[in-house]
């Protein structure tokens, strides 16, 4: 029985998957623009939720809450990481010495914070792409990028293809590398690394064989793609208008609010509140009435 | 202007004359002298030994040899008037569909229903037109509510036909298959052949299909070829066929032409059907126990348990919520005993396999391996990571374990250079190695459908490997969907349904007792105990007496 990935695309009734692709890539782009850019803790933070709340309107609670998980660990690491290899900050809260190769550490409250904002960039991005990733057909993004860029589309279905070709082959050899009797010689990193590689190349031919024999390499001309319009593209272009907005206010006007270097400094004005319960609230965008 | 609005050259559906290919680098040429020529709405099996060519014709059909594989091609060869060596494989698109054995490597879509548009969308189709021939195609193949659905959470068997799908959804007039039903239950392999014989009678698409179980089509085809190292060896009708096959290659017969053959009997028959209807006409008749077969005794009853598992439950989460995929079982296998594991796709055998391994953690009850377990997973490529075969074994238990698998090659020799035989004997020590007490095997080896894509003659080599495993008291449990390979090797049958064990006697007994999970002699004598081709032919004997 085959294990479908939690940010794998599964095909459904909602909103973001029967929306066209313009207004939906505008709407989460807004929230991924946002999450990538922004240092206010405070709109990182309702952006995260936000753009999870719009996971779960349309039916992606695993691959949210996967994002959410994965993104939690890196946020943590992030942190962890920075507390100890970062000594700038006026707030020391531990001195732990000299260590090997860090020298000497001083766990500052600035330290922590500034990678907290770099963690919480890294959850809400993941999210971002999580809710793209399970909600957003690849086919009609391809699709679309045939029409533009031909020679990229093939690379792009070759590499979309590929990467769960990839990962089923790891999870295969994995498993036969646990089988391998004691006595046999144990699979390192470098012999797996080779014997993928090979394998996916080999794969990639008769990845590319099936598209020439689709008709890619045809001489007719393919037809134009045409999306499908949407009941739900108005909601989105709306949206996502007023959401790219208030990201482009927050990157022009929001630098600065939040300050680690050398003491904590959060300028808390009207701008910063607005924009985090505009991408809060934003994320409702996606539930349908009498919805989940 | 849609190409494929313009009318195709009219005539034959392939012609090929003189064609010869070798790949580059390679010292043998794959293809030589073929001379072949495919009628419209004609249905031909190709048949052949693993090697003799059957795949590079059937590339060369397409259009993949030369342009894709590249190497130098002689002579000529035709699709539907195009020629091969001027038009590439996507320019024959429209005017032939390929169907490959591995199904995963052919869909390179999200969705089904994307994936069935994609030819369409490529050869320029309105998008009407595209909807019309997408909805027609699932309904022919009965595959509608297959639509919305992803293409990764699809079984083998409902991948495999959307691939026949894809390949038929421009209506070509003439369609290759490559083993499709090499990774297919019976019941799903059957399905498939009577499909392309209905899509061949209604749609008159001339359908070229290589198999090597034989005995699942020859009596849906109205022509055989037969490949013999690149050339062709035979061109006949299916009944002349049996009759050279007996004569020439008698791998390549049918158990039903083995039988008659054996007995003496004549015409041959192709298909079950037809031995019965000759049986019919001999009056020799069908029903009734055997006197001469009681059931075998399995020759583990008396030895020490290997394998024993009670109430086992094991659930797995393919990503849409858990599903139950084994459910209660309790089972014992002992020392020396040589078991097949069989039923449908989906019924529960890998995951049986998995979790006597330890792979896969039982929700409720349990399962154990007193004396070990060493398990070969189905692609025994995976196994195999080094350039040497020494790198891959070495040392005392290296050695150990190569003996117990009867494998002598060079510690020099690159693992993917060695034959699917010695692939897979080397895989299975690797999974030996360490596990053995001096000379002794652990309790239970597990294969998992080693016989995917073999021909007869591998998998009386792989019979011979579990027959020496079990002289040295090693149970040997092997899943597999051919139920004429479970006859050769198998003392004992576990039938798996739904994750539940729903038959578990001796050979003769199970397969025996059914239509799907029946051996072909069990299928024309339908007598209890009979599944053989010596059995077969010692009642044909008998009665022609």
């Amino acid at each position: 029985m085959k294990k479908l990935s939690p940010i794998a695309f599964v095909p459904r009734r909602e909103t973001v998957q029967t929306a066209s692709l313009a207004p939906v890539a505008l709407y989460l782009g807004a929230y991924l623009l946002v999450c990538f850019f922004s240092s206010d803790p405070m709109v990182l933070i309702a952006a995260t939720a936000g753009a999870a709340i719009a996971g779960y309107g349309c039916g992606a609670k695993r691959a949210v809450n996967f994002s959410l998980k994965l993104g939690g660990f890196l946020a943590l690491t992030m942190i962890i990481v920075n507390a100890l290899v970062t000594s700038r900050g006026a707030t020391v809260l531990a001195r732990l010495g000299d260590w090997p190769l860090l020298g000497r550490v001083d766990v500052t409250a600035e330290a922590i914070a500034a990678g907290g904002v770099i963690g919480l960039r890294a959850m809400g991005t993941m999210v971002v792409i999580g809710v793209w990733s399970a909600c957003v057909d690849p086919d009609r993004i391809l699709q679309a990028v045939h029409g533009v860029a031909r020679r990229s589309a093939l690379t792009a279905t070759l590499i979309s293809r590929l990467v769960p070709l990839a990962a089923t082959d790891y999870a295969r050899i994995g498993e036969a590398a646990s089988l391998r009797g004691p006595g046999a010689s144990p699979v390192g990193r470098g012999a797996m690394a080779h014997r993928l590689l090979a394998g996916s190349l080999d794969r990639a031919v008769d990845v590319a064989a099936t598209l020439e024999l689709r008709g890619y390499g045809s001489s007719g001309a393919s037809a134009r793609f045409r999306p499908v319009p949407s009941r739900f593209d108005r909601r989105f272009w709306l949206a996502g208008a007023g959401l790219m907005a208030a990201a482009l206010a927050e990157l022009l006007a929001g630098s600065g609010r939040f300050e680690t270097y050398p003491e904590i400094a959060y300028g808390i004005g009207l701008e910063g509140p607005l924009v985090a319960v505009a991408f809060l609230v934003g994320g409702f965008v996606t539930w349908r009435r009498g919805g989940r | 202007m849609n190409p494929v609005a313009a009318p195709r050259a009219s005539g034959l559906a392939l012609e090929m004359e003189n064609l010869g290919y070798r790949y580059a680098g390679a010292e043998v040429p794959a293809l030589e002298g073929i001379d072949l020529t495919i009628e419209p709405g004609e249905f031909i099996v190709l048949a052949g030994g693993s090697g003799s060519g059957k795949t590079s014709l059937l590339r060369a059909g397409c259009g993949l040899i030369p342009h894709f594989h590249g190497g130098e091609i002689s002579g000529s060869a035709r699709v539907a008037g195009r020629s091969i060596t001027d038009c590439g494989p996507g320019e024959l698109a429209d005017v032939v569909g390929y169907v490959a054995q591995d199904p995963e490597t052919q869909i390179v879509s999200t969705t089904v229903a994307a994936e069935l548009d994609l030819p369409l969308r490529f050869r320029g189709d309105h998008p009407a037109e595209r909807a019309r021939a997408v909805e027609e195609v699932a309904l022919a193949l009965g595959i509608p509510h297959l639509l919305p659905r992803t293409v990764t959470t699809l079984s083998g068997g409902e991948l495999q036909r959307v691939a026949l799908a894809v390949a038929l959804v421009t209506r070509p007039p003439l369609i290759l298959l490559d083993e499709p039903t090499s990774q297919l239950d019976p019941v799903s392999g059957d399905e498939l052949i009577w499909l392309l014989r209905r899509l061949n009678e209604e749609w008159g698409v001339a359908v070229l299909l290589a198999e090597h179980r034989l005995e699942r089509c020859l009596a849906a085809a109205d022509r055989v070829v037969a490949m013999d190292a690149g050339r062709i060896g035979f061109d006949g009708s299916p009944r002349d066929f049996l009759g050279w096959a007996i004569e020439s290659r008698p791998e390549l017969a049918t158990p039903s032409a083995l039988m008659f053959a054996g007995a003496g009997i004549e015409p041959l028959p192709v298909g079950v059907r037809d031995a019965r209807r000759i049986l019919r006409d001999r009056d020799v008749h069908s029903g009734g126990p055997l006197e001469s077969q009681g059931p075998q005794v399995s020759p583990g009853s008396e030895s020490t348990p290997v394998l024993e598992s009670s109430r086992l439950w094991v659930e797995l989460d393919p990503g849409e919520g858990p599903v139950d995929v084994l459910r209660g079982i309790d089972l014992e296998i002992r020392a020396g005993e040589k078991v097949a594991l069989m039923g449908r796709n989906g019924a529960g055998k890998s995951t049986l396999l998995r979790a006597a391994a330890g792979l896969v953690d039982p929700v409720s009850g349990r399962i154990e391996t007193p004396g070990g377990i060493a398990l070969l997973t189905q692609n025994p490529g995976d196994f195999l990571v080094r350039e040497r075969v020494g790198d891959e074994l070495s040392g005392a238990e290296g050695e150990a374990a190569l003996r117990a698998v009867g494998l002598d090659v060079s510690a020099d020799r690159d693992p993917r250079d060695l034959s699917g035989g010695e692939r897979q004997r080397l895989a299975l020590a690797i999974a030996l190695a360490g596990r053995m007490e001096g000379e002794e095997l652990p309790g239970l080896i597990g294969l998992d459908e080693p016989t995917r894509g073999m021909d007869r003659g591998l998998k009386s080599h792989l019979t011979e490997l579990a027959d020496r495993l079990a002289l040295r008291s090693a149970a040997v449990l092997i899943s597999t969907h051919d139920v004429e390979f479970a006859v050769t090797f198998a003392d004992r049958v576990i039938l798996l349904g739904d994750g539940e064990v729903i038959a578990d006697a001796d050979t003769a007994t199970v397969l025996s007792g059914g239509w799907y999970f029946a051996s072909e002699a069990a299928r024309v004598f339908d007598r209890p105990g009979l599944v053989s081709i010596e059995q077969g032919i010692a009642l044909l004997r008998e009665v022609e007496r």
